[in-house]
This record gives C-alpha cells, sequence and structure tokens, in this order.
C-alpha cells in the first residue's frame, strides 16, 4: 500500500503534530464541540471570540474597550494564553493545535502539489499587517463586520454542515458563507500546504506573530534556529516550510520570526542537524571549545533566531539573485500604508 | 347591545361580617351586593364570570383601604352597566408622589403606547379589563400580555422575601410605626425592591412569545407611512427574531451574558420602554439616523456618537441573509435561486473548474516525465524567491529518475560530526563559494539530495 509508507516517512513529530491537530478539530468543532460547550456555545463566536475585542472604533475609549473584553471573556483569556505560551514556546497553538488553520492544512496536504497555488513566495509580511491594519482600524470604521471574512465561524459551520446539520448548512448558502467558503478554498485546501489564510489574514497569528519575533531574542524562548554553519543550502527546509518562513538567503536558511509557526518540519527533514527548537545556547560562539595542535576546535553550534542581512555585496555577486532579508520594519510600513491604501479603495466602493 | 344576566339576590348578609376589619371601607356601598358569593354574569363571549368581592381579601389587599369609587369613576348610578366599571388608569390617582405632591397617573406611558406600533391593542384607557382571553384574536397586545401579573410574589424570590419582611419591622418600622402600614405597604415596597425585574432572557423571551410564531407574525397587517396602506409583513419583519437569534447581541444573551443587547435595549432605549416603534417613523430609537444615539446608550458603543463611526451603524441586526437559515425551501425556489449568491457565482466557478480540468490533463501531457512535482500557480515564483533557483527554464529539463526530495539517513551522521568539528567563525560571511564550508561532502551530497543540477545556480 502505497498510502501506508506515505504515512511511514512522515516524521515523528509531524505525526504527532497532525494528530494534536485531529484531537484539537474533534473537542473544539462541532457536532461534538466538547469544549465550547462546557463555556454553553456551540461553536467558537460569542464569547469565545479572540478577533474582536481588540477592533477600533474611531473614539473608543477604555470603557468601550472593557464592554468588548467583557462581551468576549473566554476568548480574551484564551488569546492572551496564546500569547504567553507563545513567548516562551513558539506559535504552538497555531501549529499545533489551531482546528481551523490545521483542518486547512490537513485537507490540503492530502492532495497532489501539482493542483495547488503557491502563496508562500508572497511578501507575507507586508500583506498580512497591511490586513492586520484595515482588520484592526478601516473595517470597523467603513462599517464593515469583522466576521464577514473570518474562518472561525466558516470552519465549525462547514464541519456541522457535513455531520448534516441544518444550521451549518443554511451557512454555507448564505452570501458571506459563499464568500468564506471561497476563501478558505482558495487559501486552504489549494494553497500549497493550506496555510495562506494563516500567513495572510488571520489576525491572532498577526498578533501572535508579533509576539514570536519580540520573544526571539530572550534566551529562555523556544525558538526554530539556525546553525549557520552547518546549513549547506540544500533548500529542503525552505520547501517544506508550510507558512513561507523559511527563504534561502544567500543559500543559507533563514527563519522569518514573524512568520514561523514553530511547526518542527524544517528540523524533521534537515540532514545536517541545521536547524532546531531550542533556546538559546549557554556556551560563548565566538570561543573554541578547546585547542589540538593549535587548532581551534568549535563542536558545539550557535543557533542563531534572528539573522541580519547579509553583506549585501555578495548577494548581488552570486549568481542567483535572492529576496532581501526579513526586516521588522516593513510591518510597521505595511500596517500605516496598506491601512490608508485599503480605506481609500473600500471607502470609495461604499 | 349586551346583554347580561344577572343574578342579584338583595339581601346582604355579610356586612357584619366585613366591617369587623378595621380598614373597611365601603362609603359607596357596593359591597352592599358585590360581597355575596355567587355574584356573577354571563359576558359578551359567553364566559361565567364572578363579581364577587371578597371583602376580606380585598380589605386586606394594597387596595383595601382605597373605596371603590376612587377608581370605578363612571358607575353613577345603581344598578350600573358594564362599560361603566371599567378603570382609566390613565386618569389621575388615589395615590401621591410623596417627593413631588402630585398625583400619581399612568398617563405619560399611555401617551407613549399612543405612538408605538403596538398602539392598536386593547390597552386603550389601560382598562382593568385587558384579559388575555379576549386579546388572543387581537393583533396588538395588551398591558397584561407583557405585564403579566399571575404570581404576585414568584417562587423563586418567596424565600429572600420572607426573610427581608422579617427584618421589615425593625428597619422599615423605625419610622413607619403601626401595623397598618407595615401590613398595607411594606409587602409592596418590599417586593418593588427585591425587584420583580426580568432578566434580559426573560425580557426577549417575551417579545418572542409573539414575534418568534411565525404564522401569527404573517397574519399581522403592516402599514405603509406614507400611503397609510395596508400591506403583509416583510420577512424581515416574519424572521425578526431568528435573525436577531444569530447576532452577537442574540448569542450574549442567550448564553446569560450580562453584555448583550435585548430587544427593548434597541426598540425602546428610553426610560418607559413603551415607545417601540417602526424603523421608517422618523422618531423611532431604530431609525437610521438615532441609530448613532441608541447604539451608544450608556455601557454600550459609546463612540458610535463620535464621528469617524458612521459605518458602524451599518451593520444589520437583523440580516435577512440569515433568514435563509430559518426556511429551507426559500433558497431552492426558483425565483430566488437565480438572484442568489449561489446562482451567480457558479458561472465564474465553472468557468474556472473547466479551466482546472483541462490544464491538470494538459499539465499531464507536458511534465508527465517530471517527478518534481512543482504548484502550477506560483510555482515558479517559489522557485526564484524562497529557494533561489532560476525556475522554469530550468525544470523543463529536469527529467530525472530519482524523487527529488529523499531523506537519505547514511551519509547524514558522517557528515554531522565531521561537519560540526570543523566551524568557522561566526562572525565571518556565512557563505562564500570560493570556500565552501565541507568541500567534498558537502557537494557530494548536494548533488544526491537534488539531482537537478541543472538548476544550482551558483
Amino acid at each position: 500500500m502505497k498510502v501506508i509508507e506515505n504515512i511511514k516517512t512522515i516524521p515523528k513529530v509531524q505525526k504527532f503534530r497532525y494528530a494534536m491537530i485531529i484531537l484539537t478539530s474533534m473537542t473544539l468543532l462541532g457536532p461534538l464541540a466538547f469544549l465550547p460547550q462546557l463555556v454553553g456555545s456551540d461553536d467558537l463566536c460569542g464569547s469565545l471570540c479572540m478577533r474582536r475585542f481588540y477592533l477600533y472604533f474611531p473614539g473608543m475609549t477604555w470603557e468601550d474597550f472593557f464592554v468588548h473584553v467583557n462581551a468576549a471573556s473566554i476568548g480574551v483569556m484564551a488569546f492572551s494564553l496564546i500569547m504567553i505560551t507563545t513567548l516562551f514556546f513558539g506559535r504552538i497553538w497555531c501549529g499545533y493545535l489551531c482546528p481551523v488553520g490545521g483542518l486547512a492544512e490537513l485537507s490540503s496536504r492530502m492532495l497532489n502539489d501539482r493542483w495547488k497555488i503557491e502563496f508562500r513566495s508572497l511578501p507575507q509580511i507586508q500583506i498580512r499587517y497591511g490586513y492586520f491594519g484595515f482588520f484592526l482600524v478601516a473595517m470597523p470604521a467603513l462599517g464593515i463586520s469583522a466576521c464577514s471574512l473570518c474562518n472561525f465561524i466558516t470552519i465549525p459551520r462547514l464541519i456541522e454542515a457535513m455531520s448534516g446539520e441544518y444550521r451549518g448548512m443554511m451557512f454555507l448558502v448564505s452570501s458571506v458563507g459563499l464568500v468564506n467558503l471561497g476563501l478558505l478554498l482558495l487559501l486552504g485546501v489549494f494553497a500549497s500546504k493550506g496555510r495562506a489564510y494563516c500567513q495572510f489574514m488571520c489576525p491572532i497569528g498577526a498578533a501572535d506573530g508579533l509576539v514570536n519575533r519580540l520573544g526571539a531574542k530572550m534566551p529562555f524562548a523556544r525558538r526554530i534556529r539556525v546553525a549557520k554553519e552547518r546549513c549547506t543550502g540544500c533548500n529542503i527546509c525552505a520547501r517544506n516550510c508550510m507558512c513561507g518562513a523559511i527563504k534561502m538567503v544567500d543559500r543559507i536558511a533563514t527563519v522569518d520570526q514573524v512568520s514561523c509557526m514553530s511547526c518542527h518540519e524544517c528540523v524533521d527533514v534537515c540532514d545536517w542537524n541545521a536547524l532546531a527548537w531550542t533556546t538559546k545556547p549557554n556556551h560563548k560562539v565566538n570561543e573554541p571549545k578547546r585547542i589540538k595542535k593549535n587548532t581551534e576546535i568549535f563542536p558545539l553550534p550557535d543557533w542563531q533566531a534572528v539573522h541580519f542581512n547579509p553583506v549585501k555585496a555578495d548577494a548581488v555577486e552570486s549568481a542567483v539573485k535572492t529576496g532581501p532579508a526579513i526586516s521588522v520594519l516593513s510591518v510597521f510600513n505595511a500596517m500605516i500604508f496598506l491601512t490608508v491604501i485599503s480605506i481609500i479603495i473600500v471607502g470609495s466602493f461604499l | 347591545m349586551l346583554r347580561f344576566l344577572f343574578l342579584i339576590v338583595l339581601l346582604v348578609l355579610g356586612h357584619e361580617q366585613v366591617s369587623a376589619n378595621p380598614r373597611y371601607s365601603d362609603p359607596d356601598g357596593c359591597l352592599s351586593c358585590h360581597a355575596y358569593e355567587g355574584l356573577s354574569f354571563i359576558d359578551e363571549q359567553g364566559v361565567l364570570r364572578s363579581a364577587t368581592i371578597d371583602s376580606s381579601h380585598y380589605a386586606s389587599s394594597l387596595h383595601g383601604s382605597v373605596p371603590c369609587k376612587d377608581c370605578h369613576r363612571e358607575v353613577i348610578n345603581y344598578p350600573h352597566k358594564v362599560e361603566n366599571t371599567e378603570v382609566d388608569c390613565s386618569e389621575s390617582c388615589h395615590v401621591e408622589e410623596p417627593s413631588e405632591g402630585v398625583k400619581y397617573t399612568h398617563d405619560p406611558i399611555h401617551k407613549e403606547m399612543d405612538k408605538s406600533v403596538h398602539s392598536g391593542g386593547w390597552y386603550k384607557g389601560l382598562t382593568g379589563g385587558n384579559r388575555l382571553e379576549e386579546i388572543e384574536t387581537e393583533q396588538d397586545p395588551s398591558c397584561r400580555r407583557c405585564h403579566s401579573n399571575t404570581l404576585y410574589i414568584p417562587e423563586a424570590q418567596l424565600e429572600k422575601f420572607k426573610e427581608d419582611f422579617d427584618h421589615a419591622e425593625t428597619e422599615c418600622g423605625n419610622c413607619h410605626q403601626g401595623k397598618a402600614w407595615m401590613g398595607q405597604f411594606g409587602g409592596h415596597i418590599l417586593r418593588r425592591l427585591i425587584g420583580r425585574r426580568w432578566n434580559n432572557q426573560e425580557n426577549n423571551q417575551m417579545c418572542i412569545d409573539c414575534h418568534g410564531d411565525h404564522e401569527k407574525m404573517r397574519d399581522v397587517k403592516q402599514e405603509d407611512p406614507e400611503t397609510l396602506e395596508e400591506h403583509p409583513p416583510s420577512d424581515r419583519f416574519v424572521y425578526s427574531t431568528d435573525t436577531y437569534a444569530k447576532t452577537l447581541h442574540g448569542r450574549l444573551i442567550a448564553d446569560d451574558s450580562a453584555y448583550g443587547a435585548s430587544c427593548i435595549d434597541c426598540h425602546a432605549p428610553l426610560a418607559w420602554k413603551h415607545d417601540i416603534r417602526s424603523y421608517t417613523d422618523s422618531e423611532s430609537a431604530s431609525h437610521p439616523d438615532n441609530l448613532p444615539e441608541t447604539c451608544g446608550q450608556s455601557d454600550c458603543h459609546g463612540y458610535t456618537k463620535k464621528p469617524g463611526n458612521e459605518g458602524f451603524t451599518l451593520t444589520d441586526m437583523h440580516n435577512l441573509t440569515l433568514v435563509n437559515l430559518a426556511d429551507f425551501k426559500q433558497p431552492l425556489e426558483e425565483e430566488s435561486l437565480r438572484g442568489s449568491a449561489w446562482f451567480w457565482s457558479i458561472w465564474p466557478l465553472l468557468l474556472f473548474g473547466v479551466i482546472f480540468i483541462v490544464g491538470s490533463f494538459i499539465w499531464w501531457l507536458l511534465y508527465r516525465n517530471t517527478k518534481k512535482i512543482i504548484p502550477i500557480v506560483g510555482g515558479d515564483r517559489f522557485e526564484r524567491v524562497m529557494v533561489g533557483r532560476k525556475g522554469k527554464a530550468g525544470r523543463k529539463k529536469a527529467v530525472v529518475k530519482k524523487p527529488a526530495v529523499k531523506r537519505d539517513a547514511k551519509p547524514k551522521s558522517e557528515v554531522k560530526e565531521t561537519k560540526a568539528a570543523v566551524k568557522p567563525d561566526s562572525s565571518e560571511p556565512i557563505v562564500e563559494k570560493d570556500k565552501p564550508v565541507m568541500p567534498d561532502k558537502a557537494e557530494t551530497d548536494i548533488s544526491k539530495v537534488d539531482n537537478d543540477t541543472n538548476n544550482k545556480g551558483a
């Protein structure tokens, strides 16, 4: 059986990850929706919503904000829990637990690659934070419901519809449901590795990514780190990275910590142990561990989470011109410029 | 003309018995007849109604010291007609507001109700004759439809009431001395204090009792505000409770959260809660012009009144696209199907589908020998930007026998050890063509990993 053979080749950590996603899907989504029912809800909306309370309405005061927080109290708790775990362990929620992104990913992985659209090479930081700014500021002001492009409604409803539940089927017939189904197919099932929605449109992921990048320089934080001297430039990690966070800059794998979900797949596929999900090493990297016969020996790797721009001259000289290295400034540029532009575009339509 | 069968007995037997109560007052002698047990009449619906007043019950009630004619003002002659017995609560009452010294009246409520959409109901004159069985056929509710008074003190609050009542002697009794006061007002005031106030869920249930009944709502006649013509209700009206239940407001209240907005929170946000009007009425709280004020009530979305939030009030709280959820047949009818998003989106989807199927076939024809599978859309760009390869030109030639991605365990351990031992200083630029990190091993292994030698770039 070829399928079983294929399944056997899946790395161990990835098997665990898929199992976790299936487990959370079964507990968080309908028809059982076991965990939401503990707090009296049968989907991920209402008081469980994690995507609404930080919206900014013009002239909003702190009191209004607290009303929003209280209305989505459980969602706020879950959101802060996610942020705290992200600070220490990387984006574990996004990669291992999120049933919404996870289901899209799993269904996409079941399809042949040639039927898919490759979104990973798009400038995802710019698009994501541009949309994030638009989502936070412009959509409330323009009166567009934050739920209109939300896949946290769609996936539970889709599961409901497949389990024959009336409400789920009816949601998919409505225009909001139709748009969301299109998004799910376009940015989920038919996207390469199925994580394009997470890359571009998920506001939780956008906030999570910023926390991930913030904690990347802290020594206690577990992140996907690269030992540059071990990297051979074989690019297998970049091909396998589901969120397009690894880019070959001058033929060295470079991890974009704003996008990385710590899914561990790059570590599993790397034949050279050049990547690891680890904390900052204790040893001093610039001093040799020992000197033997006048030879300095560096047996321990230098795990780096954040990469700086390599020397530009070399990049130009090399035969392959790669894109620019990852810069955090682009987050803020995108948030400002794309938000303003999208306000103008959408505002003119309305 | 109404016909009533009066069973009147002229002998007054209960007089002495009642007068034993010190609070009894019957200056007009009404009880000379009405105290008689079994005094009853048949009303126009043919229902046998009791006209007996149990004088001891009455005397111990809140109105025990109020003479009958204080409320039943129309009764002048004897015997009197039934129409004249109706009590008009919109007139001034015997109770004086202690702070203002003005006689109490329901007149403001009456006036407010008069302007509301429910003004057609038998609330006119706020008569005591608003009986539930009489308004079943009416379109508009009477007072008692909503202000149900079936349990004087609800069961759930009885324990608390008893407890408070025991303490009333010491707490209220400091100032309000005398058994008469305590007996007469103590219970009434305590009931108000404990609060027979409905929570939002119960408030909504009150509205849903009528508005949730689709059959009943279809029979409602709506009036056009301009032409004053009556027309059958819109779907938006019929399914209003279903669409509301889908909104965040409805869900929060269903979850028993204090932060949801109930029906009357938005439709009658002013103090009296009777001013429910059609959204077409320019004075209605749900009129588009008044929405910023309505949504921006205290504790709600205070920012809506501020400039820049005009869009906020555009959110449809009774979204008709969700009405389809309530009625399965509707989207399947031909007429609504043609106008539906599904119908229009099926054409581009069909187009894309055809392109997809044909494209897949052509792809298979062209690249069936290629083992390396690259997505149709964006694959080249990925190769170029993320991986740093040339892309298309190389891929056509890349006819290889082995799969491109092969996890070869053998050289891995070998290489790892040797490679780790020869670590260059990390401050240097890492990769240089002239000095590869692993001159022999790495080079050979790269070529093993992807045999795609044409694309190597460097």
